[in-house]
């Protein structure tokens, strides 16, 4: 006999109440680790492996004078000490054992990512089933790219929906197309990523091309014409902050029937994160212009008078 | 971006903003509309408040010619005196007129209650960092020298500090010096004469005192003029309630002699016009019925007034359910063309800043503590249900949110009442509110409250027609009677005790609680629960104790012959509001519990740590603890991340639920003994402040003598689930099977960015229709940068008008003490993600 479907593992980072920014209502987001792309930008860099990893913040670390539970922990040496009395991580020797963190009392040394069922995530979102009632929230998938673990994301839709959850999912696109279609029939709300049109700009920026994401998008709409859909496209400096870049997003979804658009500010909030991973932060952009996204605004309402956008 | 300070917050609050404005030298656009309020406001604020002692001195003089007399009689009498001779003001472009003392911001004393503090407290209270007072010296002589001498012996601290029994004493006060508290079980009776109180303010604006007075001598002319009982109880207590309905009436009467004088001294005829309305005015209210919504107000306030005078109610007279009482007026005169919302909201203004004027005088060092930032609480109730079950919102409804939007002042409280069908309106309208800042209005929820007060003997009439009173709590002004200031119970003390086997640290080997035992020799959690747990219980008989000597010796110190002529069960049986039983009454006290966050996560962190991980041993914790986590930090660290209250986490919210369980099963065994109902509460004033300060370092990581976590509240920094799982802890921790409830206080921060916009509000009301869905109690809201408080803490002189919420009361920032300035900051900031 098949498991049931509650029983189906995946692997989250993260689960957070209380988002006000992602949806309808007063929702929670469940974040699935592991995504196809590798945007520059990434304001989630624990996102992007499908592995629980080691992160390692040394602001929160006590220094060895307190404490030297992870370097007698380590076997295979990758804990050193540094000029600060705190550890520093050899990533090439790191086997991603894990122990350090599970030993670590202050939580310096984590672990993004663990394993949990599609019936544990759901029972962990309905505890704010009230607030749900109130305000028209529910459950969004995030990532990562939630279709990275396809069984996974349309097992949690189904089931969310049988719990009459509202359901909304953010995607990249870049996934199989049986997968999105799958998914897509379970949802209240689909939030689609396109980033940039340019597609040998795209895979400069995110490693990979944008074929199959516009197809996707395609797809999913004429498969489900009334599903809401909301086209995201994050606004980064240097890269996809000129009129141009957005007209031919804009242009591109102007022909497909019915999608909103939306523009998200680029933020940096995300760059701490790829130290505690032992990697570097690509882009070194400062913020946005002030009022270069009104800017943009107002362009796209002059071009496409026609066009949803969220304000 | 206004201010380089605050350059890294993406969105101000219309607070933050406003201060902005005011720094960058922009006026307020609601000044305009308001020169009256401001004008007023401009000649007090920021002013050290001042102690004026006529009413201490009158009071005095009065009952030292009345000693033998009934206490009632003797009380009357001595109003009489004051309101015969205590100076009368008239301030500037007031409109409504009624003060207990000199002009500008001040405070009065009542030594009948607290008097052996007075030569400490002249002493100390222009020195001391927290809400100081400035006295004249002439003045400060005549307290010492005439009014201190008098009540030596005779003060209602003294009485119950010789009446604590042995084992009571060391957990109530230092016991070589009764002026000193424990801060363990900690009375609160001797700093204000009873708890907060609401009159029936809808009688003084209908009926007035001139016919209280009359149906007083009625009954006295018909009493039986053989009954002992007649003679000696029922006859003082009606002749005092009409001495005292005369003596309001003879002092509103004064205030209509000035204004006739300054009016013919005028030379402005528009000032000269008010002024003679005035005088008008007060020969009407309130003696008679109130005919205009001006009227009313004056009759309002000479009550409130009076009754300051009279007695030190606990956080002073709530205001009560002000759109109800006044609507009547208000639209009468607004059909007629006669009043305009201006022109009403300008009379609310004038009441609110002369409320800021008068101060809460706390002289003890206790009463300060609890108190800081000029406490006081004088609710205006707005909202809820009318007596038979409708939506009570009406026009004004909406005026008192108004003001409190427009008008930035921290008086009065404004308290809303929510229930399940609130139109929706008043919810933005309320949420609009809260996002201005400064903490109003605090939400009372009527889907707790109303089936609680039934289940505890109200009628569905009364309880409808509720008033918020003080910080969290509630009073139906014809039902229930007064109780004593009750016992705050330091719960992280009963742990201390329980680790240190009935001492604490602070008091070196003295044991002050119960032996129970060395915990390192503990094999389970259950055991070291049971030693917690007795700590916990032997607390709760020391207050219930205290309690029992404080109910019996209150009605000999005290008397309130203004509150008892507006009571009609007080007027029924001819018995002073501060009788211990009053037939039909009901008795609503509380016990409150202080630290309880702290103490749920210190019990998650042994039982997890030590127990069941068994990673640290218990020695090793309390070697930690011992050392202030000094070269602990590990250990700390470890103890810290358990799962923590404030996380809608069952690991802590089950040990909360116990803690509460226990507590109330006490209270339902043991209140009735008293004829009161003494249930758990959970509202901290800033006295989790002055708890902390006696406890040394807790197993949740906390450092010795820094403050509890605040009522109901998450430990600072515990509560990173978002603010959703505070209200979900809040209700998993509650036992709904009890009617040993009160009130639950609950602070809440969010970052403005959270709630910004018209998507904001949206979300905010849908908050808190799913808080009244959970049937919490209470709720009101920070919405403010860190970086404005840090910047206000930096930069006091700048941020003066920064108004912050504390614990059921709003405060100007920088009257806080560093303490408690640093206690908000680290309040969890609630950010959407």
């Amino acid at each position: 006999m098949a498991p049931p479907a509650t029983a189906i593992k995946g692997t989250v980072f993260s689960i957070q109440k209380f988002s006000v920014h992602d949806g309808p209502g007063i929702r929670t987001i469940a974040f699935l680790k592991g995504c196809p792309l590798r945007c520059r930008w990434c304001s989630n860099p624990e996102s992007q492996r499908s592995v629980p990893e080691l992160a390692y913040n040394r602001d929160r670390c006590l220094t060895f004078d307190n404490c030297i539970r992870c370097l007698e922990i380590c076997t295979p040496g990758a804990i050193h000490r540094d000029h600060d009395d705190r550890p520093r991580i050899h990533w090439d020797l790191c086997t991603q054992c894990l122990l350090c963190a599970d030993a670590c009392p202050s939580k310096a040394l984590t672990v993004y990512g663990y394993e949990v069922t599609v019936g544990q995530v759901l029972d962990e979102v309905e505890r704010d089933g009230a607030f749900y009632a109130r305000s028209g929230g529910g459950l969004t998938l995030s990532g990562g790219e939630p279709l990275h673990q396809p069984a996974f994301a349309v097992a949690l839709l189904a089931e969310a929906r049988r719990r009459r959850l509202n359901t909304a999912m953010e995607t990249c696109g870049h996934c199989r197309g049986e997968d999105l279609l799958a998914a897509a029939p379970h949802l209240h709300t689909l939030l689609y990523d396109v980033k940039i049109m340019d597609a040998a700009l795209h895979r400069q920026y995110t490693g990979v091309s944008n074929e199959l994401i516009l197809d996707n998008l395609k797809r999913v709409r004429a498969a489900l014409p009334q599903l809401p859909i909301t086209v995201r496209t994050p606004v980064i400096p240097g890269i996809n902050d000129d009129a141009a870049a957005i007209a031919a997003i804009t242009d591109f979804i102007a022909g497909i029937p019915n999608l909103r658009y939306e523009m998200l500010a680029y933020h940096r909030m995300g760059k701490p994160k790829y130290g505690y991973l032992g990697r570097d932060f690509e882009i070194s952009e400062p913020s946005l212009a002030e009022g270069s996204l009104t800017q943009l605004k107002k362009m796209v309402r002059q071009r496409h008078p026609h066009l949803d956008l969220v304000e | 971006m206004e201010s380089a300070t605050l350059e890294c917050c993406d969105v101000l609050s219309p607070q933050e903003r406003r201060i902005q404005d005011e720094l960058a030298g922009r006026e307020s656009v609601y000044l305009k509309s308001r020169q009256r309020p401001y004008a007023i406001l401009k000649s007090f604020e920021g002013q050290r408040p001042r102690i004026d002692v006529e009413r201490a001195i009158y009071f005095t003089q009065s009952m030292k010619e009345t000693e033998g007399q009934p206490l009632i009689l003797r009380w009357a009498k001595a109003m009489r005196r004051i309101a015969e001779n205590i100076t009368v003001y008239i301030d500037p472009d007031q409109l409504l007129v009624g003060r207990a003392g000199c002009p500008g911001r001040y405070g009065i004393l009542y030594p009948e209650l607290d008097g052996d503090f007075l030569g400490l407290a002249v002493e100390q209270l222009p020195q001391r960092s927290e809400s100081p007072f400035n006295i004249d010296p002439k003045d400060a002589r005549l307290l010492i020298e005439e009014v201190a001498p008098y009540w030596k012996g005779k003060t209602f601290h003294e009485d119950l500090a010789v009446a604590l029994p042995a084992e009571t004493l060391p957990l109530t006060y230092h016991p070589e010096n009764v002026l000193l508290s424990r801060y363990i079980v900690n009375e609160t009776a001797s700093f204000r004469s009873s708890l907060q109180w609401v009159h029936d303010f809808e009688k003084v604006v209908r009926r007035g005192f001139a016919s209280i007075r009359d149906e007083a001598r009625e009954r006295l002319e018909a009493l039986d003029p053989f009954s002992p009982v007649n003679n000696m109880e029922k006859r003082p207590f009606l002749e005092a309630i009409i001495i005292d309905c005369e003596a309001i009436i003879t002092w509103a009467n004064r205030h209509a002699d000035l204004a006739d004088k300054m009016a013919g001294q005028e030379r402005d005829p528009r000032r000269r016009a008010e002024l003679e309305r005035i005088a008008a005015i007060c020969r009407r209210v309130p003696a008679h019925p109130a005919r205009s919504f001006h009227e009313a107000m004056q009759a309002q306030w000479f009550t409130q007034m009076w009754s300051r005078i009279e007695q030190k109610t606990g956080t002073v007279i709530s205001n009560g359910r002000m759109d109800q009482y006044l609507y009547p007026f208000y639209k009468k005169e607004q059909e007629a063309g006669l009043l305009d919302e201006d022109q009403a909201t300008e009379l609310l203004e004038c009441m609110w800043v002369a409320m800021a004027q008068f101060i809460d005088l706390y002289i003890s060092p206790t009463g300060s503590d609890f108190n800081e930032g000029y406490a006081h609480w004088e609710a205006v109730t707005i909202g809820g249900q009318t007596k038979d079950g409708r939506d009570a919102t009406n026009d004004l409804t909406y005026l008192f949110l108004r003001s409190k939007q427009q008008f930035p002042l921290n008086y009065p409280d404004l308290c809303a009442r929510i229930h399940a069908r609130a139109p929706e309106r008043y919810l933005w309208e309320v949420a609009e509110t809260i996002k201005e800042g400064s903490g109003f209005p605090k939400l009372l929820n009527d889907e707790e409250i109303i089936p609680l007060h039934l289940a505890k003997g109200a009628t569905f009439e009364e309880i409808y027609d509720y008033s918020g009173s003080g910080c969290a709590e509630v009073r139906m002004p014809n039902r229930d009677t007064y109780t004593s200031g009750c016992a705050y119970i330091n719960f992280a003390a009963a742990l201390e005790m329980a680790l240190y086997n009935g001492r604490m640290k602070l008091y070196g080997d003295e044991r002050i609680g119960l032996e129970t035992g060395d915990p390192r020799q503990f094999t389970t959690f259950d055991e070291f629960w049971q030693a917690y747990l007795t700590q916990q219980t032997n607390f709760l008989k020391h207050a219930f104790i205290q309690q029992h000597i404080i109910i019996r010796l209150r009605h000999q110190h005290f008397a309130f012959p203004l509150g008892s002529a507006l009571h009609d069960l007080c007027m029924e049986h001819c018995l002073d509001l501060h009788t211990p039983q009053i037939p039909g009454g009901i008795n609503l006290g509380y016990f409150e519990c202080i630290g309880y966050g702290t103490v749920i996560d210190s019990l998650a962190a042994i039982k997890r740590r030590v127990f069941e991980e068994k990673k640290l041993t218990l020695a090793q914790v309390i070697e930690a603890l011992e050392a202030n986590f000094e070269g602990y930090e590990d250990v700390r660290h470890i103890l810290m991340n358990v799962p923590c209250y404030g996380n809608n986490d069952p690991y802590a919210d089950q040990i909360g639920k116990a803690i509460d369980q226990a507590a109330v099963q006490f209270a339902q065994k043991y209140s009735k003994e008293l004829g009161v109902h003494l249930d758990l509460r959970y509202v901290p004033f800033t006295s989790h402040v002055p708890f902390g300060r006696v406890v040394s370092a807790t197993p949740n990581g906390r450092k010795a003598w820094s403050p509890l976590s605040d009522g109901s509240s998450a430990s600072h920094g515990a509560d990173v689930n978002g603010p959703t799982a505070i209200l979900l802890s809040n209700f998993n921790t509650k036992n709904y099977d009890y009617r040993e409830r009160a009130a639950r206080l609950l602070n809440v921060k969010f970052s403005p960015k959270t709630v910004a916009g018209e998507e904001g509000t949206a979300k905010l009301v849908s908050f808190l229709r799913t808080f009244c869905d959970l049937k919490l109690w209470h709720i009101q809201f920070n919405i403010i940068n860190k970086e404005t408080l840090l910047a206000a803490q930096k930069d006091p002189e700048k941020y003066r008008g920064l108004i912050v919420r504390i614990a059921g009361y709003s405060a100007y920032f920088v009257d806080l003490s560093p303490d408690l300035q640093d206690d908000l900051i680290r309040r969890t900031e609630h950010n959407a993600i």
